[in-house]
């Protein structure tokens, strides 16, 4: 493949390059040539741009030196075994009605139950829609709010092997959620690469719920396009648990329509360094968007989460409440940026970041920023870092509970305030109960 | 009265702050099972520093003395310990925990005494029962209970649930540290038919306060004055009759 080095390249992307020219990461044989022609531009630019550095604002809390440094390429898909299945029984969702699987960032009919869909509804995986509905996914895949200072979107871009579709037609509720279980074996090592898509037609109504989790070391590059026509709710929660050894980078893409309304909640428990970035663009006028979530980090953990929403219209409202949590060595940080566009006037938006660092070692970083070219709006943000309250402490031991316990409580009450903002009991019930699982040996 | 019977036995007690400061000055108090005492003081005299200490809070450093309870060294245990062995303090600011239910909390406390005791957990089904029996008695709604711990409730919502905790928990030594500070008169008569429903032989209460006000209705069997952390004059009920009258300002030299 000596068609792509006319472009300058870094050398940590070299590896990348080589294992492109070789296809050594089993996507699809054949490929609609929009597809590989979008994969090739994608992969000089990522040549282009090799990876960030800490000098780049949105990179500078993650240490990717490891990374950088031991290629993790693009890896093979294992077979379902039964250390796979058991981590689907703990996770996935007791009363799920749509459930679709990738395993080792591939779809796994078997482990899937995606049919009894209303009419009109597609759900599947982004292998089966790039060759069904190339209509649907061609223009999201090749969407311009990837930007150009994305290594890692560029990188998905070239290559992810699949992924899931979520295709709502108007005028649809969709009652119960739709369950999208990343899994990865542990087996095949290397990074995975998945690329995904959610579109809500007008005036529909969708919650999807999607877990990471796996086993061994591995890199999970995830990128989902979220997009909502008018009037359309789209509830998006992510919980992230993956391996002790693992990376995670999660972006998510969202455009809102007139008077759409998109609440996305992520939690964070899991992985060595983990990585949430929410990107937001309000292009209709009076959309809602909420985005909450929380990281609960100890050992030597590194989470970061970002979010940018951008109101490019009028009448917006944003609300966002994030709570952190560092124990050990930990280090987390929150960057939040909230844009006003010239003429987007009546925005009213509002930023919460509250902070718990336990312990001497530990350590979290917190970063809004408001950016508003419009005169009459409302925006305010709050930002804290603390430790527990010892008063509080105090209490609860006066009644016999052991200082741990007490200490415990008082980490999933604070947790469980943003919690309490994911609209789904059952789910609500199930994201705490992994809270709890994450605090018996946070502080060990 | 044989050393069984003396629940509490403070003797010279000196604490002082992590500052430095000397807040109590010599301590000598001793309490025997059944009784009810009521330590008065004007402010600053140490009476909630007292409180503080017994109950084992941080930031005290007891330079000297002994507190004997029950036979056993109360400073060497960590405040859950003594609470699971029976001594429970009423807070003068009830502190305010958001996102813990009052339930929970409480249930989770007794649960950790039982353990503690060796007696199996409640259930809910048993626990809401006792808690229910408890209820009418302070006059409080079960939607206060549903609440997150103190947060929102009214200064007498907060001093009730204090007592209710306390007729929930059982303890063998209740130290009430200003119960009565805030509460206007109906709240005040609530708490004290509380208190007074807790008096048992087997069970010690001791009220701090600095008013003679609550004593209207919980009758002391030992009155002892406090100032300038000491102990400075003890009597029968009538010493905070007396105290009331003339004021704190004609004691002192008195010990």
């Amino acid at each position: 493949m000596n068609v792509l080095v006319d472009f300058p390249v870094k050398p940590e992307a070299r590896p990348y390059l080589e294992a492109f020219g070789r296809g050594a990461f089993g996507r699809q044989k054949r490929e609609p040539d929009w597809l590989t022609g979008y994969r090739k531009g994608s992969l000089a630019r990522f040549a282009e741009l090799g990876f960030p550095s800490r000098r780049s604002e949105s990179w500078r809390y993650l240490d990717l030196r490891g990374l950088e440094q031991t290629p993790m390429l693009p890896a093979g898909r294992a077979g379902v075994s039964a250390a796979t299945r058991a981590q689907l029984a703990e996770i996935g969702l007791a009363e799920v009605a749509h459930r679709l699987v990738l395993v080792d960032g591939r779809f796994a009919p078997e482990l899937s139950a995606i049919e009894g869909l209303p009419s009109g509804v597609w759900l599947g995986s982004m292998a089966a829609a790039i060759a069904e509905r190339p209509d649907l996914v061609r223009s999201g895949i090749e969407t311009p709010s990837l930007d150009a200072s994305r290594p890692f979107a560029a990188l998905n871009a070239a290559f992810f092997a699949d992924g899931f579709v979520c295709d709502i037609p108007p005028g649809t509720a969709l009652d119960r959620p739709v369950e999208i279980l990343h899994l990865s074996s542990g087996e095949t090592g290397g990074s995975l690469h998945t690329r995904s898509l959610v579109t809500v037609g007008a005036g529909s109504r969708v919650s999807v719920v999607e877990s990471f989790i796996g086993l061994g070391s591995y890199w999970r590059n995830d990128v989902v396009e979220l997009r909502l026509a008018a009037g359309a709710e789209l509830a998006r929660v992510a919980l992230v648990e993956e391996a002790a050894g693992a990376v995670h980078f999660g972006e998510v893409l969202a455009t809102l329509g007139p008077a759409s309304r998109l609440s996305g909640f992520v939690l964070l428990l899991g992985g060595r360094t983990v990585r949430h970035e929410a990107t937001v663009r309000s292009e209709g006028e009076g959309t809602r968007c909420a985005l909450n979530g929380a990281f609960l980090l100890s050992g030597r953990q590194e989470a970061n989460i970002l979010t940018a929403v951008d109101h490019a219209a009028p009448g917006g409202e944003t609300r966002e409440m994030f709570k952190g949590v560092a124990a050990g060595r930990a280090h987390g940080a929150f960057q939040g940026r909230i844009t006003v566009r010239p003429g987007a006037q009546k925005v009213d938006a509002h930023q919460l970041s509250r902070n718990l660092v336990l312990g001497p070692r530990a350590s979290i970083d917190t970063k809004p920023e408001l950016e508003i070219f419009a005169d009459d709006v409302k925006c305010s943000h709050g930002a804290a870092v603390g430790d527990l309250d010892e008063s509080a402490i105090f209490y609860l031991c006066a009644r016999g509970i052991p200082n741990e316990l007490a200490r415990r409580m008082l980490i999933e009450a604070f947790v469980l305030e943003a919690i309490e903002l994911v609209e789904l009991p059952s789910l609500r019930d199930r994201l705490l109960s992994r809270v709890v699982r994450r605090l018996a040996i946070l502080e060990e | 009265m044989t050393d069984t019977a003396r629940v509490l036995e403070i003797k010279n007690l000196h604490a002082r702050l992590t500052d430095g400061r000397e807040i109590l000055r010599g301590i000598d108090l001793s309490v025997a099972s059944g009784e009810v005492h009521a330590i008065m003081g004007p402010n600053g005299s140490g009476k909630s520093t007292l409180a503080a200490v017994l109950a084992g809070r941080d930031g005290y450093e007891v330079s000297e003395g002994t507190v004997t309870y029950l036979g056993r060294e109360l400073l060497a245990m960590s405040a859950d310990e003594r609470a699971c062995e029976g001594l429970f303090l009423a807070f003068q600011y009830p502190v305010e925990i958001p996102g813990v239910n009052n339930m929970y909390f409480l249930r989770t406390a007794m649960n950790a005494q039982r353990r503690h005791r060796g007696e199996p957990e409640l259930d809910a089904g048993q626990f809401l029962k006792a808690v229910r029996a408890q209820l009418k008695l302070l006059d409080i709604g079960e939607d206060l209970l549903q609440r997150a711990v103190n947060v929102g409730f009214s200064g007498g919502e907060k001093k009730r649930n204090e007592i209710f905790q306390m007729a929930m928990l059982e303890p063998r030594l209740a130290i009430l540290d200003e119960t009565d500070s805030g509460l206007d008169i109906d709240a005040l008569k609530v708490v004290a038919r509380g208190v007074n429903q807790q008096r048992a032989p087997d069970r010690v209460i001791v009220m701090i306060t600095h008013y003679q006000r609550l004593l209207g209705y919980v009758e002391p069997d030992r009155v002892h004055v406090l100032r300038d952390g000491r102990i400075v004059q003890s009597g029968d009920k009538s010493l905070a009759v007396e105290l009331e009258r003339r004021g704190y300002g004609v004691l002192g030299d008195a010990a």
